[in-house]
């Protein structure tokens, strides 16, 4: 932080690009701040605050929930499109991170421009099949959640492009959704695990399946077996042992996979 | 373009900012949190505790919402209005909020006690009948070592019900 020498409160996207990408300014986008802020790389010499910005709001445009960057945690929790999408996991996962205080500054588009293993929203939006917003020199981009930290897409949010908004696809709209922190406690920013469960039924089968972790590595991965065992109808039993195997594979350890399964094993038994 | 552009001078910003009412401008450096800002100033009723965001002393209202002081770098208050609890009450004219916590005896090392307010204020200001949850969830920010939060969870009804005007009923 010591080599900040500007700061730029840009109030148009297209000014605040600008500024990301000029040589002169070696801006970093600065949202909520809450992460930014104790963590800015020394070879940042530019706060580039995106308050300013028109990318805030939540709104359905074409049946899609939409939810602009700029959105803070304690307006997703409040909102009630998000209260009421999917089961309210969207909002579900903004009220448990960290305290009000936190959910008071930081934003959605914060908590997803770079990968880390606590961030709440990241492992949500995978299980949605979400998509982002992003604006960049060549333009605006929508790109898959699952892609945005993949090296292939070869953009680094809010050093060389901006996020401007989520789309939550409206497929996703009458899921039945579990979201689940597992921490020491409900305010904890670090969590052992954190699970997202979906699941859509036609009739007595089980058409749609997502089963999605975060907080094992800083980017969210679904679980393949997890799903085609509740696709399948194997059983609550069958399904979560899939799980479990995954969670080991993964490293997760006893406690978490242990713990883990029981909690889809407990979705699974809900449907 | 209409960006603002700020740029240093000898490592300060030279920020504009509404402190309790007050247009001030005010020196501050590029690598200061607001806190640390504000407490350089003057401002010394907001506390510096954990400094890492977790424990909620250093809360302030910017732009009318509580915020970390401790995590917004201080530039970013430019052209901001902050109230600090020095901007609340005074020792002649409290507010409600400082009246009822000391009624209650929510006050006990104070340390935590500006922060809680401010978050208090905020919520009764968009919730002026909080159920106990509400009130729990918008104080599991600020954190108290002295209590076990039974107090100030009383004060903040009570001063709900006083600026609600007497007579009507908290919700359960």
């Amino acid at each position: 932080m010591k080599n900040i020498k500007y700061y730029v409160c840009p109030s148009t996207v297209k000014e605040a690009l600008a500024v990301l990408l000029s040589k002169k300014y070696k801006a970093m986008a600065l949202a909520g701040g809450t992460l930014v802020s104790k963590t800015l790389p020394d070879t940042v010499e530019t706060y580039l605050d995106l308050k300013n910005l028109p990318i805030k709001g939540i709104r359905l445009q074409g049946g899609n929930l939409v939810i602009g960057a700029g959105a803070t945690f304690d307006e997703i929790d409040r909102s009630k499109l998000c209260r009421s999408w999917a089961g309210g996991c969207v909002s579900r996962a903004a009220e448990a991170c960290s305290s009000q205080l936190v959910r008071n500054m930081a934003t959605i588009g914060g908590n997803i421009a770079r990968p880390h293993s606590f961030n709440i929203f990241p492992v949500v939006l995978l299980g949605l099949d979400a998509k982002v917003r992003l604006q960049t020199k060549k333009g605006a981009q929508l790109v898959d959640f699952q892609d945005l930290y993949s090296s292939g897409l070869g953009l680094r949010p809010g050093l060389d492009s901006l996020i401007t908004e989520i789309v939550i696809p409206v497929k996703t709209r009458k899921w039945k959704c579990e979201f689940i922190k597992l921490a020491k406690t409900a305010s904890s920013w670090e969590s052992y695990i954190k699970l997202f469960f979906s699941a859509e039924k036609k009739g007595k089968s089980v058409i749609q399946a997502r089963v999605a972790v975060g907080a094992l590595s800083p980017r969210p991965f679904r679980a393949p077996e997890a799903e085609k065992a509740l696709l399948s109808g194997a059983g609550a039993e069958a399904a979560a042992k899939a799980f479990a195997a995954e969670l080991e594979a993964a490293r997760a350890g006893e406690y978490r996979s242990s713990a883990a399964s029981s909690l889809f094993k407990r979705f699974v038994n809900s449907l | 373009m209409k960006t603002g552009i700020i740029e240093t001078k000898k490592g300060f910003f030279e920020i504009t900012v509404a402190i309790n009412g007050e247009k001030k401008e005010l020196s501050v450096k590029n690598d200061e949190s607001l806190l640390d800002a504000l407490r350089r100033h003057g401002w010394k009723g907001t506390k510096k505790g954990c400094d890492t965001g977790d424990c909620g002393s250093c809360a302030v209202l910017l732009n009318g919402r509580p915020v970390l002081g401790c995590l917004a770098p201080a530039v970013t208050a430019h052209e901001g209005e902050i109230t600090t609890i020095e901007g609340l009450g005074s020792v002649r004219a409290p507010h409600p909020l400082q009246v009822a916590f000391v009624e209650a005896g929510a006050v006990q090392c104070g340390f935590c006690i500006p922060g809680m307010i401010l978050s208090s204020k905020h919520l009764l200001d968009r919730t002026p009948n909080p159920t106990e949850a509400e009130i729990r969830k918008a104080l599991d920010g600020n954190l108290c070592r002295c209590t076990g939060y039974v107090k100030q969870v009383e004060a903040v009804k009570a001063a709900a019900q006083k600026l609600r005007g007497k007579g009507k009923r908290a919700r359960a």
